[in-house]
């Protein structure tokens, strides 16, 4: 089969790099054993999946509310869309909680795979999942999410394949009241283009979606992110921060639209990026379209690089330049990461970060 | 244990240090004093090794090894201290962390084992109590929101906790009520007033050296230091000013 990838003359590709995909989706998987244990975070509480190569290995899973199997989500997205078949469905009863952590531990050995998943909560149902993509190939995923009246979902993303891309298309619709915040970070070797749409359809919902990319080499992280407030009272987040170095570069592209019957929606975007070297690049756009006339929505970009003032300050104190600079970079991503929620995650991005740091 | 001869110095290309000669010796404390533009900041951004001052003649010597040879990081492992006169706001990184990191790195390249958590915070405490920062504080972003004095003092708290041979302190006095000044004064007495420790304090104003009493007082003026003398000369020259001095 051809794989028909969007061309980088389109708008919203113009900073990807697909390239390396056309060879990852014909070769094969290398297969071979997969040591997950340090992968998982949570406690004994959530159910777990993990994929190998989009198969789940069901002798380390434990499934708990989570089915697999065919999965009711199709998108028109030109990746998304190749995530069909079987795959994962959270759906959540009225007033239903998932017990614990659910994590989806995504193992690559080469070669594509292509998931989709569901998520439904219906009325005030919640859930938190963290999701972890690690090995080499080309991981495609497709999330449809769907959130019914004041139901919440945590959504955690940790980016940490050594090599090859993670391509993730995000599919969210947000009832009354909702609330979905979903954190992602970019902290491995691989490609990245991350794609999101989430619409708050109904009265009062809160969308926040954000994170940190950090690339080095010649990496390519590329997120694509449009929030869309549909019905009034709607408040979103946008927080992300983007770190570049060497030859690497991290794209932003954050839009947020407010249709006309979307008053009183508050929306802020915070997009800020950090060059680690004058040879690597970071693109931001923020965007906003809004045809309501009653509407707060703050924005801001900027580009910069490490404080020369602060390198020597630390510095002078005993602590060795690369330390140094670890430490101001850092603290630059702080703010995407310390605002989760939960303990347990926030420690794991924590961890995620000070290793791609410590690698330097 | 500093020894600094001939010494010529640019930024940006623009001589500022022309030819300064000075020498400290342990349990000897050395003020200098001069006019805006004079090179004070200079001579201490050189000796801490910031980029951008660039050494073009002359050299410096700190316990007999050559002190321009090495690395910012390296002076302060080898005992030099740079307390500066404009301390950096560094949102992200609390003070405790910044401390105990740059504390441990200092030891590792001296060879020594890094110092615990808990005997950190020790150290931090007493250091912190001694110039009246709260360790509340100290757990904050490195001088995020601390006014100009308590910066200051979270100047005097690194040295303490840093216990450095050489403190070179650069216009550690301005900006202090007189309160303030009493404190960081009694700091860098009780921390450097020692017989194996030197301290180059650099200032513009003498008041600072009524609780600091110098051993010396030099006079730099257009990169050069035009005069040397005892504690009185600080005197002499609240008296009669710059001008006449530096003729």
């Amino acid at each position: 089969m051809m794989l028909a990838l969007p061309s980088t003359r389109e708008e919203a590709w113009r900073w990807s790099d697909l390239s390396a995909l056309p060879a990852l989706a014909a070769a094969g998987h290398e297969g071979g054993p997969v040591d997950a244990d340090a992968l998982w975070i949570g406690g004994d509480e959530g159910a777990r999946l993990l994929f190998v190569d989009g198969r789940l290995d069901r002798d380390r899973s434990r499934p708990g509310p989570l089915l697999t199997g065919a999965v009711d989500a199709a998108s028109a997205h030109p990746l998304g869309r190749l995530a069909t078949g079987e795959g994962w469905t959270l759906a959540l009863g009225r007033d239903h909680a998932a017990p614990g952590l659910i994590e989806i531990v995504h193992v690559a050995t080469g070669g594509a795979s292509h998931l989709p998943a569901r998520i439904a909560l219906d009325e005030d149902a919640q859930a938190s999942i963290v999701e972890t993509f690690v090995g080499d190939g080309w991981a495609n995923r497709l999330t449809r999410i769907s959130l019914g009246k004041a139901a919440r979902l945590m959504r955690a993303v940790r980016l940490r394949q050594a090599s090859g891309f993670t391509s993730l298309r995000d599919e969210a619709e947000l009832g009354r009241g909702a609330s979905l915040v979903t954190t992602m970070l970019g902290a491995g070797g691989a490609g990245t283009r991350i794609d999101a749409a989430v619409t708050l359809a109904d009265a009062g919902a809160y969308a926040e979606i954000g994170g940190a990319l950090l690339a080095r080499g010649e990496q390519r992280h590329d997120a694509a992110i449009v929030v869309r407030h549909a019905a009034p009272g709607g408040s979103s987040r946008q927080l992300w921060r983007a770190v570049a170095d060497d030859s690497a570069a991290a794209s932003l592209a954050a839009r947020v639209e407010v249709a006309r019957d979307a008053q009183q929606t508050d929306g802020e975007q915070s997009l800020r990026g950090l060059l680690l070297k004058r040879s690597a690049t970071v693109n931001l756009k923020p965007e906003l379209e809004i045809f309501a006339d009653d509407v707060k929505c703050a924005h801001g970009a900027t580009v910069g690089e490490l404080d020369a003032r602060a390198l020597f300050y630390l510095e002078s104190r005993g602590i060795p330049p690369q330390r140094a600079r670890a430490m101001l970079t850092r603290a630059f991503v702080a703010d995407a990461l310390d605002r989760i929620g939960d303990e347990t995650v926030r420690d794991a991005f924590a961890a995620d970060a000070n290793r791609w740091l410590g690698e330097a | 244990m500093l020894k600094i001869e001939n010494l010529h110095a640019t930024v940006d290309d623009k001589p500022i240090l022309k030819g300064l000669t000075l020498s400290l010796n342990p349990g000897e404390i050395h003020a200098i004093m001069g006019p805006n533009g004079a090179g004070k900041s200079t001579l201490s951004y050189v000796l801490g090794g910031r980029p951008g001052y660039e050494v073009t003649e002359g050299s410096v010597t700190f316990d007999g090894a050559d002190l321009l040879a090495m690395a910012p990081h390296e002076r302060a492992a080898a005992g030099l201290f740079l307390g500066f006169q404009y301390p950096v706001e560094i949102p992200g990184v609390s003070n405790v962390q910044f401390l105990r990191e740059a504390l441990n790195a200092q030891r590792k390249q001296r060879g020594e084992e890094p110092l615990s958590g808990g005997a950190f915070l020790k150290v931090a405490k007493a250091q912190a109590d001694g110039l009246g920062l709260s360790m509340d504080m100290l757990k904050r972003p490195v001088n995020v929101g601390f006014s100009g004095g308590e910066k200051k003092r979270n100047e005097m708290v690194q040295m303490g906790i840093i216990d450095p041979k050489l403190a070179i302190l650069d216009e550690t006095d301005s900006g202090l009520d007189i309160d303030a000044l009493r404190v960081i004064g009694e700091g860098i007495n009780r921390i450097m007033r020692k017989p194996d420790k030197a301290v180059l304090l650099i200032t513009h104003y003498q008041r600072l050296l009524d609780y600091v009493r110098p051993d010396f007082v030099h006079v730099l003026a257009a990169g050069r230091i035009v005069r040397s003398g005892g504690p009185e000369l600080a005197h002499e020259l609240e008296r009669e000013g710059y001008g006449a001095l530096a003729a």
